[in-house]
């Protein structure tokens, strides 16, 4: 958690992306993270071709129906307590986890990121958004979705809200990091001389040399931002059944545990491999970007 | 010293002011009027206008938000929307039970993670290594949820131990074997980030000139792994350990919603989800003031251990 606060330096190299894909692709276990993590996302966007059933049909004769059950021949891993099909559960659950997970590292990050690059620009603006930053990270992320569940309520809003804020700190860092190298370099100072505005400066000459970088580190993010999302759904206060979503599925099948454990493991393990995934990837990036280890 | 503890209070003094404006908001949505509620069912219009007077809700919201953080300087929190008693005698009755859950994870969790790092470090690159490695990438990704679902299911389901609630107190019987199941479902998620920060740390100080030095006196090399190695490695490592406790809070509200562990994140999530708006504020407050005064303890200690850094700061 704290040891995403990586300096990089990596900024300055613009081939900085094609080098750490090159380098995943050299690592087996990377790799093999690579593609099923674009399996997963695959099968979560083609999720309405691909579904069986429709993931809210329920048909009680179907109810508890376990995995390969002769009840429910049709239903390749059996059907949860309202008979409805959990693969098309779970595809359609996937779909909706990833999305937070994207929606909110995206927003969360795309903030973040835009305060490091000020602070990186505005040398006055450093200390007090740093400090902010701080508090940020200081902060356990459980807390404020608490909080936020509990000021506006349970529900998918407050739950994107929380998760865009706890991604917003360690991608500012990053983003300052990355930009501080860049402001270093000549084309920065060519471009003042040249008599550009400072919008100009930032978006087109800041920006544009920082983003590989923090597009990276953004996906290291993802994988926390899912585990959370999905922890506070389980907790009831996310997605409310009968959304599927990964997390309240899990939470949903837990009175079922001793007769069909099926119904709340497999969102489990789908949420685990996922992680597990964009963990691994994203170790991998982090090492491939970490200027000691690259020499 | 002196002057590197002030300097922390000052940075989470902001902290802490953010945290009371959360919990004062909290009470800000509570749907009902106060006024009202005190006043009872037979007052008169007048009546709730006086105690809405005495009260202090007639003030600018700034000074009521005065107000409130000298009743929470206090102590008093307000009451309970549900069950009507105080919320810091609700907080008082699970701040005890979280604790517990705590310590009885770390007490296992942090060696084992320890042990773990410092073997991993200590046969760098070797399938040690990765195995240990690749053991902390599972520990991290892993939802808690799912360890705690399975011990349920496999340990819990077979009536080996219980997983439902806190029997007793930990010294008795009871109490210690309702722990185990909690504290382990917690512990599995900390030793993978605890083993971690280890080696990251064990690999700087076996790098160090001293340890090279020791080396070349002849010593043994685990006398030398731990003497040298681990005894400045860990330095670092308690200060980690501290940091990953917001990681511990978070665990644990999961860890205690699901063994209905009578602590504060099972009361804080039981509150928010029965909109019972000043037990929610309670609880929050609580969690990250117990947060903040845990980062301040650990800083502290890092600043005794390492003498280094009070004087770089002074």
């Amino acid at each position: 958690m704290s040891e995403v606060a990586v300096e990089v330096d990596a900024a300055a190299d613009p081939h900085v992306a094609r080098k750490a894909w090159r380098r995943i692709l050299s690592d087996p276990v990377a790799a093999l993270a690579a593609v099923l993590l674009l399996a997963i996302v695959a099968a979560a966007l083609l999720a309405p071709w691909i579904a069986p059933t429709d993931p809210y049909a329920s048909n009680l004769r179907f109810r508890l129906c376990p995995i390969g059950g002769a009840r429910c021949p049709q239903m390749l891993l059996g059907a949860d307590q309202q008979g409805r099909d959990m693969v098309s559960r779970l595809l359609f659950g996937l779909r909706a986890t990833l999305m937070l997970g994207f929606t909110a590292v995206a927003i969360g990050g795309g903030i973040g990121a835009t305060l490091g690059l000020l602070a990186a620009y505005y040398r006055r603006l450093d200390a007090p958004l740093m400090r902010l930053v701080d508090v940020l990270l200081s902060f356990p992320p459980i807390l404020f979705g608490l909080a936020i569940a509990a000021v506006i309520g349970t529900g998918l809003n407050g739950l994107i809200v929380a998760l865009c804020i706890t991604a917003i700190p360690s991608i500012a860092r990053i983003s300052r990091g990355a930009a501080q190298q860049v402001m270093q370099q000549e084309y920065m100072e060519a471009g003042r001389a040249a008599g550009n505005r400072d919008f100009k400066m930032l978006w087109h000459y800041l920006a544009a040399n920082t983003w590989p970088v923090i597009l990276i580190y953004m996906t290291l993010q993802l994988g926390q931002a899912i585990l959370l999302g999905a922890a506070l759904s389980f907790l009831g206060l996310g997605a409310q059944p009968p959304t599927a979503e990964l997390g309240s599925m899990a939470a949903d099948g837990r009175k079922f545990l001793q007769i069909s454990p099926h119904v709340s493991t497999l969102p489990c393990a789908l949420i685990f491999l996922l992680v597990l995934a964009f963990n691994v990837l994203g170790d991998a990036l982090r090492d491939a970007l970490d200027p000691q280890l690259r020499q | 010293m002196a002057r590197h503890i002030a300097h922390r209070l000052m940075i989470s003094l902001p902290v802490l002011l953010g945290v009371l404006l959360i919990g004062f908001l909290l009470l800000q949505v509570v749907p009902t009027d106060p006024a009202t509620v005190s006043a009872g069912p037979s007052a008169t219009k007048a009546d709730i206008e006086a105690i809405r007077l005495q009260m202090g809700l007639d003030q600018p919201i700034w000074i009521q938000f005065l107000h409130y953080i000298t009743r929470v300087l206090q102590l008093d929190l307000g009451r309970s929307m549900i069950s009507n008693r105080a919320v810091s005698e609700e907080i008082a009755l699970t701040l005890g039970p979280t604790v517990e859950l705590m310590l009885a994870c770390l007490i296992w969790a942090a060696p084992l993670g320890i042990l773990l790092g410092s073997l991993a470090a200590r046969r760098h690159g070797s399938w040690i290594d990765r195995a240990i490695m690749a053991f902390s990438v599972v520990g991290v990704s892993v939802p808690v949820f799912w360890i705690g679902l399975l011990l349920i299911q496999h340990v819990g389901g077979a009536g080996w131990l219980p997983f439902q609630g806190r029997d007793g107190p930990l010294w008795t019987l009871a109490g210690l074997q309702s722990i185990i199941l909690p504290a382990f479902t917690l512990g599995c998620v900390f030793v993978g980030p605890v083993a971690r920060m280890t080696r990251t740390s064990m690999l700087e100080t076996l790098a160090a000139d001293y340890v090279r030095t020791a080396r070349a006196k002849g010593i043994s090399e685990w006398r030398v792994t731990i003497r040298h190695g681990l005894r400045n490695a860990l330095i670092p490592v308690v200060t980690l350990i501290g940091l990953q406790i917001g990681f511990l809070v978070g665990g644990s509200v999961v860890t205690e919603t699901m063994f209905a562990w009578p602590g504060v994140g099972r009361m804080a999530v039981g509150a928010i989800t029965s909109s019972d708006f000043p037990l929610a504020q309670g609880a929050i407050l609580i969690l990250a003031i117990g947060f903040l005064a845990v980062n301040l303890i650990v800083d502290v200690l890092y600043a005794w251990l390492d003498p280094r850094i009070g004087t770089a700061r002074s």
